[in-house]
């Protein structure tokens, strides 16, 4: 029932709005020239592209190939032949140059060490110096022992001990001339005493 | 056998098809008449579903010469499976829905199919201007359905296909097309609402 309804307003509507426009007369010529058209252009456009891919081709051969072929292998030969002398060259230079630059690094590096072990002090003249610095500072402790303190016996001893210890030293014939003073001075004593 | 032959030669259905057969052997044949026979034929008919499956538009002449064209090309393929007027009706709707498209893509679809169907001439000049507008409202209507609605439906209350031809033309099952034309329906009864109840 509601289908019958639709139906009947669809086909009025359709009916106001009107036929489409008559079917030109011409309409079968058009559609046999299009036809050809198309055809054509099936045809043409790889026949086109093919003619245009044998044009590049032949023109990137002719930019590309100006001599023989045999020439231009002999050639390819000869220049790849020079360009492996060349990198030959060039390899054996680099060597140089490396092994040039090995060189001058390890001879800067054998002087900085050099440099470095002269800075260092002798170890012999080290322990003179410092016997000679430990036989004055006895010398002088006998000394103050002896002039300020009143300990004669201390001073003897410590001059005894700096001539056994360091007896080629020069404090040793300091304390050998202070044991002889002391000495003198005693018998002096003794003497005006007796 | 003999009586099977008489009453299908008596039938104008068949008669119709073996003629068409026919035009179309000539045609591969390189009877170019044949094909004039064919644009003839069937010109008026293909016209006129175009012109409902783009929205009236009246002037569809350039589907119409697209339509043959492609019919022209294609006929040599055309294996007589189902009938000439089925084939070119499939062609109708796949161009149809080509130039729908290409208008889709120029995003003037909707405005263009409003202009045209209101600027339409109105075949009965002596109706109600109110007549005209509840026309123009159900062909708006029909027009802005999607195409798998639109086309069963103005295949069927239009053209007044059998539902097996619309079937062949639209490539699709009997479940579907009945489907899509109660979807159909259904969708035409929302947007006409009073025209339809009332």
């Amino acid at each position: 029932m509601e289908e019958d309804k639709i139906k009947s307003l669809l086909q009025k509507a359709d009916q106001t709005a009107g036929r489409p426009g008559s079917v030109p007369t011409n309409l079968t010529s058009a559609i046999r020239r299009r036809a050809r058209q198309r055809r054509f252009i099936s045809l043409a456009a790889p026949l086109a592209a093919a003619a245009m891919v044998l044009i590049a081709f032949g023109v990137w051969r002719l930019m590309s190939t100006p001599a023989g072929d045999t020439n231009e292998q002999v050639r390819l030969a000869m220049l790849q032949a020079e360009v492996q002398q060349l990198r030959a060259q060039t390899d054996s230079t680099l060597k140089l140059v490396r092994e040039v630059i090995k060189r001058q690094r390890r001879r800067s590096r054998l002087q900085e060490l050099e440099a470095k072990l002269a800075r260092i002090p002798d170890p012999l003249e080290e322990m003179q110096r410092q016997a000679d610095k430990t036989a004055f500072v006895l010398v002088y402790q006998a000394n103050r022992m002896y002039n300020e303190l009143d300990q004669k016996d201390s001073a003897i001893e410590t001059y005894n001990r700096v001539i056994d210890l360091f007896p080629k030293s020069k404090w040793a014939d300091v304390a050998r001339r202070r044991l002889a003073e002391i000495q003198n001075s005693s018998v002096n004593k003794n003497g005006l005493t007796i | 056998m003999a009586e099977t032959n008489a009453k299908s030669l008596g039938n104008p259905a068949h008669n119709k098809i073996i003629n068409d057969e026919l035009l179309v052997k000539q045609f591969n044949n390189g009877d170019g008449s044949a094909f004039d026979k064919i644009v003839e034929k069937y010109s008026a008919d293909i016209a006129a579903l175009a012109n409902r499956l783009l929205g009236w538009p009246g002037d569809v002449e350039d589907v119409v010469q697209d339509i043959f064209l492609a019919a022209f090309l294609g006929l040599k393929k055309f294996r007589c499976e189902c009938s000439l007027k089925t084939w070119l009706f499939t062609i109708t709707i796949n161009q149809c829905r080509n130039y729908r498209y290409k208008q889709m893509l120029r995003l003037k679809i909707f405005s263009r199919a409003a202009d045209k169907i209101s600027s339409s001439p109105a075949h009965s000049a002596d109706k109600q201007p109110m007549d005209n507008e509840t026309f123009d409202r159900i062909r708006r209507a029909i027009t802005v359905l999607p195409a798998k609605y639109r086309e069963p439906l103005v295949l069927k209350y239009l053209q007044e296909l059998s539902a097996n031809e619309i079937v062949r033309i639209l490539g699709i099952s009997q479940n579907t097309l009945q489907v899509r034309l109660s979807r159909a329906r259904k969708r035409l009864r929302k947007d006409l609402a009073g025209l339809i109840e009332g």
